[in-house]
């Protein structure tokens, strides 16, 4: 089965070309450009994974993750913080908030399809 | 005694028995005592003068027991306009003509304004490394698409200007790394961030960005792992940029016709830092080499090596100072070995990541991650 991606990003050429790496390695991707738009498609789609942006309009990325860990229609969906901006300690903080990965952008594309890989299956297993 | 008053320092005297010798103005101000009251009294009296007083005299209680020869540290405290304030407090033994105790020394300056000057720095850096990364994702991952031919055929010649976009986004991207690299490492609060990741991945992301610039340089650079593909735990990121940092000093001094290999070698147990096999990375080059004296000096900041025949090749002299201060908060160092005009080879050891035994928590890593 084609394992589904849900990107939460609010710029467009990220979604895009992140949508282009994804989708050449076989994944279905959908996209939301907020916070609360990407809770309300994360609990309709039942994805398998989610890359979260940090610095986003309305709800951040921090405020996102907490609600949909908070969730139980959401919480074992693994969560990946995507970023551009350094975060102090920014693995050890998204690991105790409960999220899979945390992951820099610019990514190198293989990375990211390593990364995706490594990730997606985890639901199951847990 | 004039000249004392006047310097911007908080300047404290002990004398051999404790007592206070001299508090110059400043100091009286610092922390919060009269030097006409204090002069000639113990020094512990100071210590309910307040929270700067109270590190001071735990600090002349430690030199002057050779506990250590010299303390330094930085207080935070309120000041009288309830805005916090920051106090370095430098201590230092004095020792007479015999080399036995005579008493203690305290240098004590107002930080505060480099604190904030740092932090609106860092605050500054991270934005606009955050704006630049933004479009360069973009870019960086469409021409990966094309060069990879995922967005169908291309000509040789098209094939050579992705190749280039793709070389020369990474570059750009390890430009805004540096950036923000020194930021983070004078941070108050940096620690390494360690995350799991494999070996080989890792290497190949240190090197892309420097190809084509070996290429034109007419130096071969290569990377080769004797240690298989192991995972490690560490902060890629700033691991990245150190090795960066290290692959980028060796070109700079390696001359056309030269060789600069990153390779990684398997350590043998007991030098590992951390216990548990460990691998060696090393960058080195048949170049110009680094004369003995130079050593220990290449790391410090802004430090350059100043030849008339190597100088001209600029940079600022933070990329050494960096790398050595990522590899000491993985715990462990840069070790330099070299012949002048026989080339270098820098090196450190790094633990690998040995995977939680089955059951013991999905993401692994999290038992290392405090271990510096």
């Amino acid at each position: 089965m084609q394992r589904r991606v849900l990107i939460i990003e609010d710029e467009k050429l990220i979604i895009l070309s992140t949508q282009m790496v994804l989708e050449a390695s076989g994944f279905r991707v959908d996209s939301a450009m907020d916070g609360e738009e990407g809770i309300k498609k994360a609990r309709e789609s039942a994805p398998d994974l989610i890359l979260l942006d940090i610095m986003m309009p309305g709800i951040d990325g921090w405020e996102t993750l907490t609600r949909l860990k908070q969730d139980p229609q959401t919480a074992d969906v693994p969560v990946v913080i995507f970023t551009a901006r350094e975060h102090s300690r920014g693995h050890q903080r998204s690991a105790a908030m409960g999220a899979a990965d945390y992951f820099r952008k610019p990514f190198e594309p293989e990375e990211l399809v390593e990364l995706v890989e490594k990730h997606c299956g985890q639901r199951q297993r847990s | 005694m004039k000249h004392l008053s006047d310097i911007m320092d908080g300047v404290v005297c002990v004398g051999r028995g404790g007592e206070v010798a001299l508090v110059n103005s400043v100091a009286e101000q610092l922390l919060g005592v009269q030097a006409l009251v204090a002069t000639g009294g113990d020094v512990t009296a100071l210590r309910a003068a307040g929270e700067v007083a109270a590190a001071l005299v735990a600090d002349v209680a430690r030199v002057r027991d050779g506990a250590a020869p010299e303390a330094e540290r930085t207080i935070e405290v309120f000041g009288r306009d309830r805005e916090l304030r920051y106090v370095r407090c430098a201590t230092r033994a004095v020792l007479d003509y015999q080399g036995a105790p005579a008493g203690a020394i305290a240098v004590l300056r107002d930080v505060t304004a480099d604190y904030k000057t740092d932090q609106l720095r860092n605050q500054y850096l991270s934005i606009v490394a955050h704006e630049l990364r933004t479009p360069l994702t973009g870019i960086k991952a469409f021409a990966a698409m094309m060069a990879k031919g995922a967005l169908g055929a291309l000509s040789e010649r098209q094939q050579e200007a992705c190749s280039s976009i793709c070389e020369q986004s990474a570059r750009l991207e390890h430009q805004i790394d540096k950036l923000v690299s020194l930021g983070d490492l004078e941070s108050a609060d940096y620690g390494a961030d360690r995350q799991v990741f494999g070996l080989a991945s890792f290497l190949e992301s240190v090197v892309t960005p420097f190809r084509e610039a070996a290429r034109e340089r007419g130096v071969a650079l290569t990377v080769r792992s004797e240690a298989g593909d192991p995972e490690l735990c560490a902060d890629r990121g700033e691991l990245r940029r150190s090795c960066q940092a290290l692959v980028e000093n060796a070109l700079k001094f390696t001359a056309a016709g030269g060789a600069v290999e990153v390779a990684v070698l398997p350590e043998p147990a007991a030098a590992a830092a951390e216990g548990g096999a460990g691998c060696r990375f090393h960058v080195r080059d048949d170049g110009v080499g680094v004369a003995p004296r130079y050593q220990r000096r290449i790391f410090e900041k802004f430090f350059q090596v100043e030849d008339p025949l190597t100088r001209r090749h600029g940079g600022a002299g933070l990329g050494l100072y960096v790398a050595q201060g990522v590899v000491t908060a993985h715990g462990s160092r840069i070790e330099v070995s070299s012949e002048p005009g026989r080339g270098a080879d820098f090196s450190f050891a790094l633990p690998l990541h040995l995977p939680a035994p089955a059951g013991v928590g999905a993401s692994g890593g999290d038992s290392n991650r405090e271990a510096s």
